[in-house]
């Protein structure tokens, strides 16, 4: 499928800034099943340093300063990409869960190394004994990797509430799993660290998920929003894509804008300013597919 | 257990003391001193008989002068385990440790090596990571450690040079060979230490100093600031250190080697970025910042792109750094090198990196990340020290786990084990650690053996990696494993015996020796010309302070002087409430309780600490001021200043409650602050720095004396009530009107001396003239040939005081007897005092404002 992505993030200041930087993730970066047709990024007030590169994990950033006194900052971005529909695998296929933990800690082929580095846990995605308990519900001795992950999604979806507003940024997953609501960011978090504490590797992605009017009415735009799921990786067959907000194998209907080890890896717009007391922030996605019939 | 061998110690001479009597080891230890049949090592022989031979007296004066130094330098520390963070006084045993020269080169070769070797291994794995990608290096180390700092993969260090500054913690076996405990790449702590360890140890034992032929420090201080500043693309590279600030553990430390290496310190807030470069905010406007030698840990160094919750870096340091435009030491990341589990690998990876048997071990230890490693630690847990690696520092909560396995219960251990079993890459089993003993002097003269552990360092020069020719010395309490910076535990200078002559070069007091010619306060930090100012602005007020509380207890005390009129307290106590020293309620209750309870009340004022109005407050801000500008202070001013502050402390009044007590003490207190005075204005070259100080100096002076002048002179019988008599003393001019007008002041005569006369350095208006000066002199934005706002305030002020009819000012008003025409232009003396602190603020000090960061609140919320 090919869709247009718009994000739109306005910063309203309650005094000047008189200088802010800012690090953005909001480029889609290429995937085996994505491809980055066209984007574009406009910042008001223009920005008088602006640098495009890649991160570490190879998602492209952007780096701005604005350096002119402002009070609103504007930053839009949108882009045309296209996505692959999932290829045919059964889960049940795929090998043990402990026969990946251990090929992860012998196997030193490029591959494995490069998965083995998202089995740790990290900052917005530390593991607990609690965490590792409930992982086990779902990873019984012998299952296969995908089946498990399968089981584990689905169990997120089930048993905790999608509630805003009860958790923020820096909530950790034991406090997900014990108050059992939060939102996608929350869900991801909590099953990235099931997946590792088990020594597993599982990375964040950042991205947008089409989403569908109720029957007959018509799409709202600008209503959708940012989203987040996580990805498992499995020996022959490379990173598969879980929503457990959604209970979904990732297919055609989710944009990947970036991955790393947690949120903070990839946060969509982040930055710091002098000046600009009290302020507040206004964010539109709207996730258009196109009709390219 | 040996004890010492008789016949080789030498009865010592004349006091008494053979500082061997008595000196037990223990059993296994090494000990520095005794052989293991408890003979003195030669090396220790002259040191022996030097302290022997020291009369009981000499060595009280040596422990003396030590303790004196140390307080007077403001030698602190914070202990690592004090929940209150509070500083507190280092403590130096004066013997050193010796290090003789065949083993000093065994220990340099090896840790010349082992810098190389970790210098290598961090350019790969912020680089092509071969190590990992060949298998000599377990991929878990480096992803699995939180110091391996993502956003800093690819950032190139020029010269190759990614750490700069290193120390090692060394411990000694029981058969002699010295083992690597820990390697400190991140902000390794303690140099400065050791260098003021020397200096007070080679002043208070000259002799025994001078004739030990011991290596010196400073050219090693010399070729590391060399060899950083060689990195800099340019001519006159701007150096800075970067420090978390005062509130930290060694800030002295990093005051003390800014100092001695001669670069500004700076906190975060006062570097900013942009474009691609660096800058200094500076009272001239931004500086390009070339090398910043931080003391920041990586982490907390860009909230930009590491922790966001960090206010102590500089937001876009990370991308200045990419961009080439800054070089950082040690490089940022550099802490993942202080992982324990590292240190197993070392052999391996010094066979293949530099084709070399690593020279010096380190203690054993496995990593848990490995099969045989980890089934031998679970199978050995009693007897080793289990620690976690990884405890990620994260946002959400700090970890530093750590189990001696001996300590265990059953329950516990096997708790322990399955979680090794299951994680094992976070954990290591390490061996116990053996500390050889070393002798520490006791205040009686005698030794006693205490274990030690030995930290050295090593920095990147223009020739390539040194050692410092000495080190810092910690001891510990006996039968302690740990000896950190624990409460009580002393430290000792190191010296490095020398078979060939010796390097005396020295970087104190010749700050200049390797410079080029430079004038003037270049490169004046904003937030320390905010500091200097409040530093001018808080002495003065003290000094106001102090001088009205003296002519209060000389009132109080009954018995003036002829040319001191009786004052009613009526009027004591207002000038109390004036100055702010006490509510108008407090001083009216206390006046009704007769002169007893004005004089309780002074003493409130003057020594109680927890008072928000006493003296103990405004000295608190001295302090507070004067240590944030440390480094630019002489360490004769800085003595001043804390003799100033525990003045009162000393002062034991509790019992005695004398007047006549008060008043030394006040006039101590009026002679420090004379001292300071004279030390700012005879010693401090006149740069930005002095002319800060002197602003503040004398506007606070204004203020004082406009305060004064509108209340003592608001009654009609200002002559007879003895207030004009007052108002003389208090603005220290009473002498010259007396030498002036051989008569009881007149209020005309007096005015035009206070206010308008340029010749008295007590004047309003010779403070007013001195703020022109300054303000002239100062950075300005305006074009030469025009005045700035705060000029030409100034210069109002300046012309108004020059044109007072003196006469008319003093003669009240027929209606009310007010001097109405007096009261307004203090008052608007008193505001335009008031305006210009604001102009020079912010003119010149909004640089520092502190920034508004914003991390992750600031971030859009994903759902």
């Amino acid at each position: 499928m090919i869709f247009d992505v718009k994000h739109k993030n306005a910063f309203a200041y309650s005094q000047d800034v008189s200088i802010s930087h800012h690090i953005l993730h909001l480029v889609p970066r290429d995937t085996p099943r994505q491809a980055l047709h066209n984007s574009t990024i406009i910042v008001d007030p223009a920005a008088s340093l602006r640098l495009e590169r890649r991160d570490f994990f190879g998602n492209p950033v952007t780096y701005l300063t604005v350096q002119e006194p402002h009070h609103l900052l504007k930053v839009l971005a949108s882009s045309r990409v296209e996505v692959q529909p999932l290829g045919e695998f059964a889960t049940t296929d795929s090998p043990p869960w402990e026969t990946v933990v251990d090929q992860l800690r012998r196997d030193t082929t490029f591959e494995v190394l490069d998965a083995a580095q998202f089995s740790f846990d990290s900052p917005y995605a530390e593991s607990t004994e609690d965490i590792y308990r409930y992982a086990q519900q779902s990873f019984t001795p012998g299952r296969p990797l995908l089946q498990a992950t399968e089981a584990l999604t689905a169990a997120i979806f089930n048993e905790f509430e999608y509630q805003g507003g009860v958790t923020d940024l820096s909530t950790p997953p034991q406090q997900v799993l014990s108050t059992r609501k939060g939102v996608c960011q929350d869900f991801a978090h909590l099953q990235l660290a099931c997946l590792r504490s088990l020594g597993l590797p599982a990375r964040y992605v950042s991205g947008y998920l089409l989403t569908k009017p109720p029957e007959g009415q018509e799409r709202l735009v600008g209503a959708d929003a940012s989203h987040a799921w996580i990805a498992v990786w499995c020996p022959n067959v490379g990173w598969i894509d879980y929503d457990p907000t959604n209970n979904l194998l990732v297919n055609d209907e989710h944009v990947t804008l970036a991955w790393g080890r947690d949120y903070g890896d990839v946060s969509p717009i982040k930055g710091f300013m002098l000046g600009g007391g009290s302020h507040e922030i206004t964010v539109e996605v709207d996730v258009a597919p196109v009709n390219t019939a | 257990m040996s004890m010492i061998n008789s016949e080789n110690s030498r009865s010592s001479e004349a006091n008494g003391v053979d500082p061997l009597s008595g000196y037990s080891t223990s059993p296994g230890a090494y000990d520095e001193m005794l052989s293991a049949d408890g003979l003195v090592r030669q090396q220790w022989r002259p040191l022996l008989d030097g302290i022997g031979g020291l009369s009981e007296a000499d060595r009280k004066l040596a422990f003396r002068n030590a303790q004196r130094m140390l307080h007077q330098n403001g030698m602190t520390y914070v202990a690592r385990d004090d929940p209150n963070r509070r500083s507190r006084p280092w403590q130096l045993d004066l013997l050193p440790m010796l290090i003789q020269p065949s083993e000093w080169q065994a220990l340099e070769a090896g840790l010349i090596q082992r810098a190389e070797l970790l210098n290598v291994i961090l350019k790969d794995l912020y680089g092509p990571q071969t190590l990992v990608n060949q298998g000599v290096l377990p991929a878990a180390l480096v992803f699995g450690n939180p110091q391996f700092l993502r956003p800093c993969h690819g950032i190139e260090a020029p010269g190759d040079t990614y750490l700069h500054f290193m120390a090692f913690d060394l411990a000694r076996a029981e058969d002699g060979r010295w083992w690597v405990l820990s390697d400190r790449t991140q902000t390794p702590s303690g140099a400065g230490y050791a260098l003021e360890n020397r200096i007070i140890a080679s002043r208070c034992l000259p002799d025994l100093f001078a004739n030990s032929n011991v290596q010196r420090l400073a050219s090693f201080f010399r070729a590391f600031s060399e060899g950083l500043l060689q990195h800099s693309r340019r001519d006159a590279p701007l150096a800075v250190m970067l420090s978390p600030g005062p509130t930290k553990a060694t800030y002295f430390e990093h005051a003390y080697l800014a100092r001695y290496l001669g670069y500004p310190i700076v906190e975060g807030s006062d570097l900013t970025v942009r474009d691609d470069r660096l800058f200094l905010k500076t009272v001239e406007g931004l500086k390009p910042v070339d090398l910043v030698l931080r003391r920041v840990d990586s982490e907390l160094c860009d909230p930009l792109e590491l922790r966001p919750d960090s206010v102590m870096g500089v937001p876009g340091l990370l991308h200045v750094a990419r961009a080439g435009q800054v070089v950082i030491a040690n490089a940022l990341g550099s802490g993942l090198l202080e992982n324990e589990a590292l240190r197993s690998f070392l052999p391996g990876l010094s066979r293949h990196v530099l084709g070399e048997e690593l020279l010096l071990p380190s203690i054993a230890t496995w990593w848990c990340g490995q099969d045989r490693e980890r089934a031998y630690v679970r199978e050995n847990i009693s007897k080793l020290v289990i620690r976690k690696v990884f405890s990620p520092k994260n946002i959400l909560e700090p970890g530093n786990d750590s189990y001696v396995g001996a300590e265990l219960s059953a329950a516990e251990t096997e708790q322990l084990s399955s979680l090794i079993e299951r994680r094992g890459y976070e954990f290591i089993g390490q061996d116990m650690v053996s500390l050889s003993t070393a002798p520490q002097w006791n205040d009686d003269g005698h030794l006693t053996p205490a274990p030690m552990v030995l930290r050295l360092y090593v920095a990147a020069t223009p020739d390539g990696y040194r050692v410092m020719p000495g080190g810092l010395t910690r001891m510990s309490e006996m039968g302690s494993q740990v000896p950190w910076l624990s409460p009580g535990n002393r430290s000792k200078d190191t010296w490095v015996l020398w078979d060939g002559p010796i390097d005396t070069f020295s970087l104190l007091g010749q700050s200049s020796a390797n410079l080029n010619l430079r004038r003037g306060g270049r490169n004046l930090p904003s937030r320390s010309a905010d500091n200097l100012y409040w530093l001018g602005r808080y002495t003065e007020r003290t000094e106001g302070a102090v001088r009205l509380l003296r002519s209060l207890v000389a009132r109080l005390s009954g018995e003036t002087g002829p040319w001191e009129a009786p004052v009613t307290l009526d009027l004591l106590g207002s000038l109390l409430v004036v100055q702010g020293h006490a509510s108008t309620r407090r001083v009216r209750q206390a006046i009704e309780g007769g002169s007893r309870a004005v004089e309780n009340e002074l003493w409130t004022i003057l020594f109680d600490p927890d008072s928000d109005d006493g003296l103990a407050h405004v000295l608190a801000n001295v302090r507070r001021t004067a240590e944030r500008v440390r480094e630019r202070l002489s360490l004769d001013t800085w003595q001043i200043i804390q003799d100033l502050n525990e003045l009162p402390q000393g002062w034991n009044l509790r019992s005695g409650r004398e007047l006549d007590d008060a008043d030394q003490l006040l006039d101590r207190m009026v002679q420090d602050l004379s001292a300071f005075n004279g030390m700012v204005m005879e010693n401090m070259t006149r740069g930005f720095g002095w002319r800060f100080i002197d602003l503040g100096r004398r506007l606070e002076r204004v203020r004082h004396a406009s305060k004064m002048i509108r209340h003592l002179t608001a009654r009609e019988d200002v002559e007879s009530t003895g207030a004009l008599s007052l108002l003389l003393e208090l603005a220290d001019s009473a002498m010259t009107y007396r030498t002036r007008y051989m008569s009881n002041p007149q209020l005309p005569q007096a005015l035009d001396l206070l206010l308008a006369d340029d010749t008295n350095p007590r004047s309003v208006l010779f403070q007013i003239a001195a703020c022109r000066e300054h303000l002239a002199a100062l950075p300005s934005d305006t074009a030469d040939s025009v005045m700035s706002p705060a000029q030409k305030l100034a210069t109002r002020l300046d012309t108004e005081l020059r044109l007072a009819d003196v006469v008319m000012l003093a003669t009240p008003n027929a209606r009310n007897g007010n001097r109405s025409a007096l009261d307004r232009l203090m008052k608007r003396v008193d505001s335009g005092i008031d305006e210009l602190s604001d102009l020079v603020a912010r003119t010149y000090f909004s640089h520092s404002m502190p920034q508004q960061v914003s991390g992750p609140v600031w971030s859009e919320r994903v759902t």
